[in-house]
């Protein structure tokens, strides 16, 4: 059967932007060029790949450090009752992919600047989580590195608990040991902010941590930093900071738990986006708090900057929990899509794109400058501040 | 309705049904003999998974049927007929009720041991990326195996299985699994082609995913390497709108899906050797270039196709009428079991094409596999000639056909 015209055309475009995609993304390899021409065709342009406009490498850099380029993305946007890819984010696809194929851009160029996710089908910008202020801040190196087992990663599109547990194996020995020595030092009760984005890997190393201090027979709590949440309603197109959270409650209940007594605290329900308790903090009928036993270790987790007046003087422990965003993206691929279904793919694409850069802005970057500690799970890496590992008289042999 | 949700319930049972954590605990455990994958779960990613299938006032609310109840209505096509593509609540898509409350109930039953494991994987396969259960079809009777010799032609490796872990199959891995069946295929083909006079029609009929293009591909490939002029005509061309289906309830199924009438006059052309036009398909926007009473529509045009040596006819079923059958050389039926084809539909169709919507695709599924089979696969296993069952590693020849180009196992294996 003879197809129109045009398609030719199509076709040598895609065989030469195959082979440069496979060596930005080594999944890419495991496809077909037919499976690529598949995902290629969702996103060639209307008009033909001819009629882009390149635009200059300088001008993509600056869109990758404005606060807008993020703020513009529509999370749903609609075309013929289908949910479909920001028109931005589609636009940047393109041109990459044009001026890859046109050698108007570097591999080394796009590598650098971008990463490629294969089931989103789609570049993401990269962001850059360790500025030189915060490298600084750990004395310039980490404390240890171990072999990057992440790399495994490469050639699969999504990623499940297990195997991601198990590449991080080492690592969180680390952290344990180091956790061990800082109560040791400190004394308990000993409150740890854990900070990460959403599919870092907290909850993964809370259980581990847990476990192991379940086996030395030291009580171990967590608290999730979202019951303190006030009515989304109320929460709605303000910044993060105290008068989002019940603040008073918040700050009541740190005390008294680090005082060793037990505590109640709000619950927040993410269904109804509503507090078990109103915006002056009184508990609403038919709703319940949250009762938490006195524990040895606190731990406090949440996607929240956690630098609250009043507040800082009583955490013992400051961590940040990181996992490269390609690698975040693959496990919400297999966990928020896959199993959980709680988003459109297409919808997920553009809030995925849209949230790792506001969010890292917002909170990680300027969270990371005053923590204690960074895990860095895809480098394998661990940072301490020279100070506190001068405090709990740790070098790299104990950490190992 | 007959129920076997006995109001006694033990003790046991009642903690485990009102026991959230103690019911994924106890389902977490059945579920891994069910299905391989789930061995690579953890817990909370399992539990992450049936959060979508708890029923929203709790277990106790599902009613446990009879087997013998269960079975006859997932073998009753009324059953698959009364499936809803695009049920609507609370303004969301959702999963069909009878295909959430099947699944339900199977959940329910295995976790109270009410339901056996080998009587689940009798009947029901699960998909481990919809999260669902569906009615394990069966293509082969009795008739379909004595018709075909009583035994296969060749067996070999059953390398599918390989898949059982995989949550979907991309056609790399799909195709080195089929390296055997195929390669076989070719030489067969090879041996046939030297025997008979040009044009040549050979139609290749299989389910959807079943990898149809694929090998229509590479025995294209390997006939215009002797020389042959190869061309080939895509029954999917043919479909009326979908829409128009969707509404009339007869979606693939059946002449009046299809402009049948242009469909023989092509066919009939091409084996006089004659060029002809054919409608196009719109596959993005699932609208033809014809009118459902067979009119070009205003603005398209149709498709040319030129005449060839070897002229393949690749769908869904194109030999299931006698007046298509009469004008085909061979007839070949390309077979892939659902489970599988399924995973090649989740790679394919959702994650490459972004071409359905979720539970649009999962009730979609649900009921065109039992339908499909049941109008269309089984009637035309019934007089193919060779047929390939990829899942099974195994390809069957109809003895008249054997017969016919000589064929004997020695030759071939």
């Amino acid at each position: 059967m003879e197809n129109k015209n045009g398609l030719n055309d199509n076709n040598t475009f895609a065989e030469v932007l195959y082979i440069k995609m496979v060596s930005i993304n080594p999944g890419l390899a495991d496809l077909e060029l037919y499976e690529f021409q598949y995902l290629l065709k969702n996103i060639t342009p209307e008009l033909g790949w001819e009629n882009l406009k390149i635009i200059p490498m300088k001008d993509l850099e600056k869109l990758s450090q404005d606060e807008n380029t993020f703020l513009g993305i529509q999370l749903n946007p609609v075309k013929r009752e289908k949910i479909i890819l920001d028109e931005k984010i589609l636009c940047l696809d393109q041109i990459l992919m044009f001026g890859l194929v046109k050698e108007e851009y570097p591999i080394e160029w796009v590598n650098d600047h971008f990463y490629f996710d294969i089931r989103s089908f789609c570049f993401f910008f990269r962001t850059k989580y360790f500025s030189p202020e915060t490298l600084k801040h750990f004395g310039n190196q980490p404390l240890f590195a171990f072999d990057q087992k992440q790399i495994q990663f490469d050639h699969v599109q999504e990623i499940g608990y297990k195997e991601f547990k198990n590449a991080n194996q080492e690592i969180d020995q680390a952290l344990i040991k180091i956790l061990n020595q800082v109560l040791t030092v400190k004394g308990s009760p000993l409150l740890i902010t854990l900070a990460g984005p959403t599919g870092s890997g907290k909850t993964e190393i809370t259980e581990r941590i847990h476990n192991y201090f379940a086996m030395n027979n030291q009580r171990l709590t967590t608290i999730e930093m979202d019951n303190f949440y006030k009515d989304r309603e109320f929460r709605d197109g303000k910044p993060y900071g105290p008068h989002v959270i019940h603040y008073d409650l918040f700050i009541k209940a740190m005390q008294d738990i680090l005082a060793g007594k037990s505590i109640d605290i709000p619950s927040y329900d993410f269904y109804q986006a509503l507090s078990s308790h109103d915006l002056d903090g009184n508990l609403r009928d038919g709703k319940t708090s949250i009762h938490i036993e006195p524990a040895d270790i606190i731990f406090l987790e949440g996607n929240f900057p956690f630098y609250l007046p009043d507040f800082d003087k009583l955490i013992g422990l400051r961590i940040v929990y990181l996992t490269d965003d390609p690698i975040r993206l693959k496990r919400k691929w297999r966990r928020d899509i896959d199993y959980r279904k709680k988003y459109d793919p297409v919808g997920f694409v553009n809030r995925f794109f849209r949230t790792q850069f506001l969010r890292a802005k917002e909170i990680y970057v300027p969270l990371m400058k005053v923590s204690d500690l960074v895990v860095d799970t895809t480098a394998a890496k661990l940072w301490l501040t020279p100070e506190l590992a001068n405090e709990i008289h740790i070098s790299e042999k104990v950490a190992r | 309705m007959d129920s076997m949700m006995r109001s006694n319930l033990t003790n046991e049972e009642k903690l485990i049904v009102q026991d959230s954590e103690l019911f994924a605990q106890v389902l977490f455990g059945k579920m891994k003999q069910i299905t391989p994958a789930i061995q690579n779960m953890e817990l909370f990613e399992f539990k992450y998974a049936l959060e979508n299938l708890v029923p929203k006032s709790g277990w106790e609310t599902i009613n446990l049927e009879d087997p013998e109840i269960i079975e006859k209505r997932v073998n009753d096509d009324a059953f698959y007929f009364s499936i809803l593509l695009k049920p609507v609540r609370n303004g969301k898509k959702v999963l069909d009720d009878q295909v959430l409350n099947l699944s339900q109930q199977i959940l329910l039953g295995l976790a109270l041991n009410v339901y056996s494991t080998e009587w689940v994987l009798e009947h029901f396969y699960f998909d481990i990326r919809g999260f669902y259960f569906l009615h394990k079809t069966r293509y082969f009777d009795q008739e379909i195996i004595n018709w075909l010799g009583g035994k296969p032609f060749v067996a070999y490796e059953q390398k599918q299985k390989e898949f059982q872990k995989l949550f979907d199959v991309g056609y790399k891995i799909f195709k080195e699994a089929n390296r055997s069946v195929d390669e076989f295929l070719i030489r067969l083909m090879n041996e046939i082609i030297k025997q008979h006079s040009k044009p040549l029609l050979i139609a290749l009929a299989g389910q959807t995913a079943a990898g149809k293009t694929e090998i229509v591909s590479r025995l294209t490939n390997v006939f215009k390497e002797q020389g042959l002029s190869v061309t080939s005509l895509e029954i999917d061309h043919f479909l009326t709108d979908r829409e128009e289906r969707e509404l009339k309830g007869i979606d693939s199924l059946g002449k009046e899906a299809f402009h049948f009438d242009l469909f023989i006059r092509a066919l009939e052309a091409l084996r006089k050797g004659k060029v002809t036009k054919i409608p196009e398909y719109d596959f993005i926007e699932a609208v033809s270039s014809h009118t459902t009473d067979g009119k070009l529509k205003p603005g398209k045009i149709m498709l040319t196709v030129f005449p060839a040596d070897v002229i393949f006819i690749e769908g869904n079923f194109p030999f299931l009428y006698s007046e298509v059958a009469k004008i085909i050389d061979i007839k070949i039926m390309y077979l892939t079991d659902d489970a599988i084809r399924l995973k090649r539909k989740w790679k394919r169709d959702v994650d490459y094409r972004k071409k359905y919507e979720l539970t649009y695709f999962m009730n979609r599924y649900f009921r065109e596999q039992f339908l499909m089979a049941e109008k269309a696969y089984i009637p035309q296993m019934k007089k193919c000639d060779i047929l390939v069952d990829t899942t099974e590693a195994k390809v069957w020849i109809a003895p008249p056909f054997q017969k016919k180009f000589n064929l004997s196992e020695n030759k071939h294996s």
